[in-house]
């Protein structure tokens, strides 16, 4: 009965979307460890394993919607913001003070930018979501450095931000789409690599 | 091509246990609490086995750290049927999460209990739960998880030696349990480089390995005592 209903795509009684998908407070996932209601080994609750069986990732909610587009054709790089991504396994999602590094002199006319200004005087800081990335029931290890250092473009994971404003999840992350890709470069392709 | 191995020296190793808490904390293993532990349900990736020898008053105890062998010959591969639990091609006896369907053949074919079921979902009592190690998984309810060597470990040094167009050096790879050893005990290498310092003590006439004659081939040898 329930499931018909999640099918049809109306609420259903016993699954509680996260809260980050429900909100635009700055609630971020449950902690790893902490214990919650688990129905399944392979997703923390049956609602989650239903909309991953229906390819209905959740919607992330950015606090503002931060246009890439525009950006990006100012010839902004990708790693000036995500400044982490030929350093380490994480990419990182800017702090307002990256922001403020430019927006400190531009477009301070914007009622946008004079919000994050506001924020930043406040000691505050934006509440990105993460658009990409694993559920920890993937068992899936990845780090951006040997992407980078191997010439990999950006795009061929996160498809074509330069036309997206907020980021969208237009590359889906499966095992056949890295694994096909490790297969062409002759890159590694032993289980461990990834899944440890 | 390595081949990763571990001399284990039982003259410097006092049962300390610091490598059980260092492994504890770097795998994210959860532990259980005392019921379930009596039950046999309790994971440790690496424990500090204790024996007494000789007759009261005259006894003393040693030590001996037990963690996966990593054998060449492992019994727990061929009976896995989904392949979760592999061979690399560095000699790491792996196991993938995602393909285990907790039969746990595996778990009862390993002659030196070094596989451990996950019957429960982790959870760690607070603030345990802020220091859980990004680098690796929480294995889920009805997996079999065990010893990798610290694999996060060597994937990362090799990542960073290919990026500085080197080879991994001996001594680079620590797994969490040689690197916190304080007296160097253990001494983790590769076994195909005979000049390794593992691989020099892997070839010391003190050496064992552990249920040998069970045809599996450890990777872990044990140096006797000879005090």
């Amino acid at each position: 009965m329930c499931a018909a209903a999640v099918a049809a795509g109306a609420a259903c009684s016993w699954y509680e979307p996260a809260a980050s998908s429900t909100s635009i407070a700055p609630v971020g996932p449950a902690l790893p460890g902490q214990p919650g209601g688990v129905f399944t080994t392979a997703r923390p609750t049956v609602g989650a394993a239903v909309d991953d069986f229906l390819n209905r990732p959740s919607e992330p909610r950015q606090p503002i919607e931060f246009p890439h587009d525009v950006h990006v054709g100012k010839n902004v790089a990708c790693e000036f913001c995500h400044e982490g991504v030929d350093k380490g396994p994480a990419a990182g999602l800017p702090s307002v003070r990256t922001c403020m590094i430019c927006h400190e002199a531009i477009a301070t006319d914007r009622p946008r930018i004079q919000q994050i200004t506001a924020l930043r005087d406040k000691g505050l800081d934006l509440a990105w979501q993460r658009v990409y990335g694993f559920d920890n029931e993937d068992s899936v290890r990845f780090n951006h450095a040997p992407h980078i250092r191997a010439k990999v473009e950006c795009a061929t994971c996160h498809g074509n931000v330069a036309e997206q404003t907020v980021a969208q999840r237009s590359v889906e992350h499966t095992m056949g789409f890295c694994v096909n890709c490790h297969n062409e470069r002759q890159a590694p392709v032993e289980c461990v690599i990834c899944h440890y | 091509m390595p081949r990763w191995g571990m001399a284990a020296d039982l003259d410097r190793c006092n049962g300390c246990g610091a490598c059980v808490v260092a492994c504890h904390a770097e795998n994210n293993i959860s532990t259980v609490g005392p019921e379930e532990a009596a039950r046999g349900r309790a994971k440790h990736w690496l424990r500090v086995e204790r024996y007494w020898e000789g007759d009261f008053p005259d006894v003393r105890v040693t030590f001996r750290p037990v963690l996966c062998q990593h054998c060449d010959n492992a019994p727990c591969e061929p009976v896995c049927p989904t392949y979760a639990s592999h061979h690399t091609e560095e000699g790491l006896n792996a196991q993938v999460y995602n393909r285990c369907i907790g039969t746990r053949y595996c778990a009862n074919a390993c002659p030196y209990n070094a596989r451990f079921f996950d019957f429960f979902n982790p959870s760690w009592d607070k603030p345990l739960h802020l220091q859980l190690n990004p680098d690796v998984s929480l294995r889920m309810v009805g997996v079999v998880e065990k010893c990798t060597f610290c694999v996060q470990r060597i994937n990362g040094a090799q990542v960073q030696a290919k990026a500085e167009g080197r080879g991994v050096r001996d001594g680079e790879i620590q797994p969490a349990c040689a690197q916190s050893c304080p007296s160097r005990a253990l001494v983790f290498g590769d076994l195909d480089d005979p000049e390794s310092q593992a691989s020099r003590l892997s070839r010391s006439p003190r050496g064992s390995h552990l249920l040998e004659d069970t045809g599996s081939r450890p990777k872990v040898a044990y140096l006797a005592r000879q005090a």
